[in-house]
């Protein structure tokens, strides 16, 4: 029980450390930058946690963000409103997931395969259409969006529990969310069993995808730029976030809140050493063995299990 | 005296699987090892063959206290195990898994190829396997896999070698095969330590016996002084009548027709039919297309000719989907594979496939799915802690009731039940019955593939028996064994 719950003890200390260690840290103005700077992964983190759980991976979500994040801001540019380029964002990237399923599921290629093909094709497609440069002219309002505030509270933060509810719900309270479950801890069982396989992994696929365009459209409107080159490496964050809550590559494992509390133990760990002045070298290899700590207390937990 | 174990005591979490173990084991002798589903047999086992530690109580091996750590220390004493759940490496071939951690080497590391596969061929034509070394052990039925454990084991074990339920996938011409490797074991003087659910398999073998109950040594006793009754009232702590009868219903209606089905190379010309209110047995020989034929009618596998109806309706059924919407169930034999998510709890898995049953409009009801979960683990007496439970940390006994449980929620019109009772106590198995009579009596249709051919000859109403791939006849169900031995095995007339 104690080891089920060590990422969020570790979660805790690290917060109630950092209040110690940095005045700096616990302010209104930190703690808001802290929550918009994890938002983008944060959102990523929840798509992954389904693909994860479904037994799949995605390793192209940074190129899906960029795609989003581009697409939508080239609409706005246009002079599309900023609404409906939002959403263009969002269905950029939930197509992209879409073809990562569809191609996972009907050429039987393993995703690890697929999605290293289109980390690599939508980053290709990407800096195709923007030839490289990047898209400035965004219309005021969108900053909104990644930097708006309600009472004072970052307008993401909203966002972020919102998904993070939603995903939540789909996951534990749904069929597809069992199904999930099922295909990613033994596919042939799910499949015997009568579950339409093909269709919940693409959907799953999908999702995530989405997700992914939205946290490229929040990226866009933080930098103020749609960017073809955003997102680069974003991919091991996300799934490093998954994996320090309790997720595993095996597939058939994860929640929601284990790869929130992943996504702010890094968020904090980075904030932290900015704080401290530890050189991002150092920081790197700080979350590095984050996460290799995260997985081996993980499996010793079930080992002892038997 | 080969090996002593006393008070043994395991446990996993709050889950206490042994409580006192004990068992003497002699050279030379065959020591069956019975018990209920989830008594503690194969933990025991695990901890004699290194996998697990005892967390107390003393382990004696030729009278000197060990301390086994790893597997590999039983293979320094010479003792082998053949696992009930195949432990094998799916991704290599059967040659290398039979030498796996034993590999002939050419020295630098190098692997010798040629001689593993060589001495694994020779291996397995002196106890005429139905297996070729080469054979990626994916891609083997449940039977492969235990015979391929078998070869390990008997490569392996020089001292002491442990049978976890060798035959509970195995037919006939198999199960005599590995009996005369035990009775060969025993005269090299090596102890055989022998786990079975399959009574009449007792008489035949074993010398002395030990019974298990919830994890403690309950009684041993030479075979000559205990009766079948004696060794199942031990077991289950009172007296059971381990004999079951079926009074058969007058069949109603047709449900499953099946017409001139091929798979080529598989399955050629198969025709029959099941009626509502019948149980039909299914017979043959390991590799004679029965779960093969249980696939395609699924939906698992297209079929290159023939039809099926259900219900009298004519139906393409392309994917498990479609045959559970058309009212089919199949409860595969192989529950690790194919039966079970075992790293999902158990209540999981009894709705996996009726969902909708515990659901409104696509949402969980989380009270419904713990209440059909307790339900079912009641009625087919599930040994568990709660539904929370992962299925995978359940003996293999009561995994099996749970791949059965699955498809109980609901109730379909068609059951095919491929190996039904595999690994399942004798007690048990007068419970499945009983589950799958009740289903016919509802008005459903039940194919009951199996192996043994004790069970074959008390439920079904009659039995279809197949043979490399074709049906070979139809016997009433109160046959023999030669009868149905005669159908399914390679006879003059078939190769004539
Ligand atoms: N890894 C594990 N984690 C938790 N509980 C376990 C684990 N392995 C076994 N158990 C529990 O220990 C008990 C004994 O299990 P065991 O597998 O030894 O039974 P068994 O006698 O071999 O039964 P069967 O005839 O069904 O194979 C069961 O109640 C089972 O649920
Ligand atoms: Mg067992």
């Amino acid at each position: 029980m104690i080891q089920r719950l060590l990422p969020f003890l570790t979660l805790i200390a690290l917060f109630a450390g950092l209040c110690i260690a940095s005045p700096h840290f616990l302010t209104t103005t930190n703690l808001s930058s802290v929550v918009r700077q994890t938002a983008v992964i944060n959102i990523m983190a929840l798509g992954m946690t389904m693909i994860i759980i479904a037994g799949g991976i995605d390793l192209s979500v940074g190129s899906i963000l960029a795609m989003g994040g581009l697409l939508g801001s080239m609409a706005m540019e246009r002079g599309l409103p900023i609404i409906p380029s939002v959403l263009a964002g969002v269905l950029t990237g939930l197509i992209c997931g879409f073809l990562n399923g569809l191609m996972t599921t009907q050429l039987r290629i393993n995703p690890f395969i697929v999605t290293l093909g289109t980390l690599g094709i939508y980053r290709g497609v990407a800096l195709m259409i923007s030839n490289g440069l990047p898209v400035h002219n965004l219309p005021a309002g969108f900053s909104y969006l990644g930097e708006g505030a309600i009472a004072g509270i970052p307008f993401v933060w909203f966002l972020l529990v919102v998904c993070a509810a939603a995903v939540h719900i789909l996951l534990e309270h749904t069929k597809h969310g069992r199904f999930a479950f099922a295909i990613g801890s033994n596919p042939d069982a799910a499949l015997y069993a009568g579950i339409p396989t093909s269709f919940h992994t693409v959907t799953v696929y999908t999702i995530g995808g989405a997700l992914t365009g939205l946290a490229g459209m929040i990226e866009a409107s933080r930098l103020m730029t749609g960017q073809p080159t955003a997102g680069q490496g974003y991919e091991l964050q996300a799934i490093a976030a998954v994996v320090i809550g309790g997720g595993s590559l095996r597939g058939g494992e994860g929640t929601v809140i284990g790869t929130l509390v992943g996504a702010f133990i890094m968020g904090l760990l980075a904030n932290g050493s900015d704080l401290l002045g530890i050189s991002p070298y150092l920081q790197q290899a700080i979350i590095g063995a984050v996460i290799i700590l995260a997985v081996a207390v993980d499996e010793l937990r079930k080992r002892k299990l038997g | 005296m080969l090996l002593q174990l006393t008070q043994i005591e395991k446990r996993f979490g709050g889950v206490t699987a042994l409580r006192s173990g004990n068992l003497q084991v002699q050279a030379g002798e065959v020591h069956l090892l019975m018990g209920e589903n989830g008594a503690g047999k194969s933990t025991l086992m695990k901890i004699v063959a290194g996998l697990y530690q005892p967390d107390g109580g003393s382990f004696l091996w030729r009278g000197q206290p060990v301390r086994l750590t790893r597997p590999a220390d039983a293979s320094a004493l010479g003792i082998a195990m053949v696992h009930q759940e195949s432990l094998l490496a799916p991704h290599l071939t059967v040659a290398e898994n039979i030498f796996l951690g034993a590999l002939p080497s050419r020295g630098f590391g190098l692997v010798d190829r040629r001689r593993v596969h060589d001495e694994a061929a020779r291996l397995i034509a002196t106890h005429n396997f139905p297996l070729q070394a080469g054979w990626r052990v994916e891609r083997l039925s449940p039977a492969g896999k235990q015979l391929v454990e078998i070869c390990r084991a008997i490569h392996r074990g020089s001292s002491l070698l442990i049978f976890d339920e060798p035959t509970s996938s195995l037919s006939e011409a198999e199960t005599r095969e590995v009996f005369r490797i035990v009775g060969t074991l025993r005269e090299r003087g090596a102890g055989v330590i022998y786990i079975t659910h399959r009574l009449d398999e007792l008489r035949s073998l074993g010398d002395r016996v030990t019974v298990l109950r919830d994890g403690e040594t309950v009684h041993t006793a030479p075979m000559t002084e205990c009766t079948t009754e004696s060794i199942i009232q031990h077991m289950v702590g009172r007296p059971v009548t381990a004999i079951y009868r079926r009074e058969p219903l007058p069949p109603g209606e047709e449900l499953l027709r099946v017409d001139r089905l091929s798979l080529d190379p598989l399955l050629k010309n198969i025709s029959f039919s099941l009626r509502a209110g019948e149980i039909v047995g299914l017979a043959g020989l390991i590799g004679a297309g029965r779960t093969e034929l249980c696939r395609a009618i699924f939906g698992l596998d297209r079929p290159t000719s023939g039809s099926v109806s259900v219900a009298g309706r004519g139906v393409a059924i392309r994917s498990p989907r479609e045959a559970v919407a058309a009212g089919l169930a199949l409860i595969p034999e192989d529950r690790q594979h194919t039966g079970l998510a075992t790293a999902l709890p158990i209540a999981y898995n009894i709705t996996l496939a009726h969902f909708d049953e515990v659901a409104r409009m696509g949402f969980l009801r989380r009270a419904a799915e713990e209440s059909v979960s307790r339900r079912f683990i009641q009625q087919l007496r599930i040994k568990c802690e709660s539904p929370r439970q992962l299925a995978g940390r359940l003996s293999g006994g009561n995994q099996q009731k749970v791949a059965i449980a699955k498809w109980l929620v609901k109730q379909a019109r068609v059951f095919l039940f491929d190996e039904p009772t595999r690994g399942i106590d004798v007690g048990a198995k007068v419970e499945v019955f009983e589950t799958m009579d009740a289903l016919a009596r509802a008005g459903a249709a039940v194919l009951m593939v199996s192996s043994e051919l004790p069970e074959l000859l008390q439920v079904p109403d009659r039995i279809l028996v197949m043979r490399q791939g074709s049906l070979t006849g139809e016997l009433p169900g109160r046959t023999t064994q030669e009868e149905i031995m005669r159908l399914a095995a390679f006879s003059q007339e078939a190769s004539a």
